[in-house]
């Protein structure tokens, strides 16, 4: 049987932590290598803390959190009831510029887009929004959980 | 809630290096702190600053913001093009904080160190 790992937080950035204490125990139990794990908590946090800020942008809200494996994969899917956000509009942070003239922003996305294999964006019928992440090749050979 | 703590204090190398040792959590809860501090240091006269970032457990992109700002006010000079910054580097990033700072580009901004003597007598 698949083991499904849920938490929620409420929409405040002083449980951003929480959020990234669930994912590492979370993926521990789930045998995730290190490097993916780390990878996964920094991915997690960036998009939650867009949803706090961006999304209720200091309403009250809660963001809930499913992590699972499929195969070889990590599956993570972050929902909120904010605002519906559209990615597209996030504008590519120029990497290749100098400091002084980087905009600052739109790097969150870029981490989420560059640290995953999938991620899909979409706004839920009932209002707020999904955000469904993948990893493959998550977990070291001969790990204990089986597909 | 993240925490993070922020040391304090003063070298002389070929010229005054102020060090700040962080230690805990760099993300969006505790970015503003560490840029609130330096422009307090810069505002008296903090001209070159040392991160000291052995002890951070965790860094995201607000922390890079944070770096990114720091480097923004330190940096007078206008100068063009690609340039590593000559008033801000960091010292000792670990793992995945290490990781991220390639990831993001801002090893081609910021001179990395693993050796304080030598970290501040490069300034």
């Amino acid at each position: 049987m698949t083991q499904v790992f849920e938490y929620s937080i409420e929409a405040d950035l002083e449980n951003l932590k929480q959020a990234r204490s669930f994912i590492e125990s979370s993926g521990n139990a789930l045998g995730v290598k290190s490097d993916t794990l780390g990878d996964l908590c920094l991915v997690v946090d960036e998009a939650v803390t867009n949803i706090i800020l961006h999304g209720y942008d200091g309403r009250n809200g809660t963001v809930d959190i499913q992590m699972e494996r499929d195969g070889d994969s990590i599956v993570i899917s972050i929902r909120d009831a904010a605002k519906s956000f559209k990615a597209a509009d996030v504008e590519t942070p120029h990497l290749e510029t100098s400091l002084r003239e980087r905009e600052f922003g739109g790097m969150g996305v870029f981490l989420i887009r560059k640290l995953t294999d999938e991620a899909e964006f979409s706004t839920l019928p009932a209002g707020g929004n999904e955000l469904r992440l993948v990893k493959r090749g998550a977990f070291t050979s001969g790990s204990r959980n089986p597909p | 809630m993240g925490t993070m703590n922020i040391l304090v204090g003063q070298e002389q190398g070929n010229v005054p290096v102020t060090v700040l040792k962080i230690e805990g959590d760099l993300d969006a809860s505790t970015f503003k702190d560490l840029q609130d501090k330096a422009a307090e240091l810069i505002n008296e006269g903090t001209a070159n600053i040392l991160l000291d970032m052995g002890q951070v457990e965790y860094m995201g992109s607000a922390g890079f913001r944070a770096i990114h700002a720091i480097a923004n006010m330190l940096n007078t000079e206008q100068k063009e093009g690609m340039y590593k910054s000559e008033h801000i580097k960091l010292l000792n990033p670990r793992g995945e904080v290490a990781r991220v700072i390639k990831t993001l580009g801002f090893d081609s901004f910021l001179e990395i160190h693993e050796d304080r003597a030598v970290a501040i007598a490069s300034f």
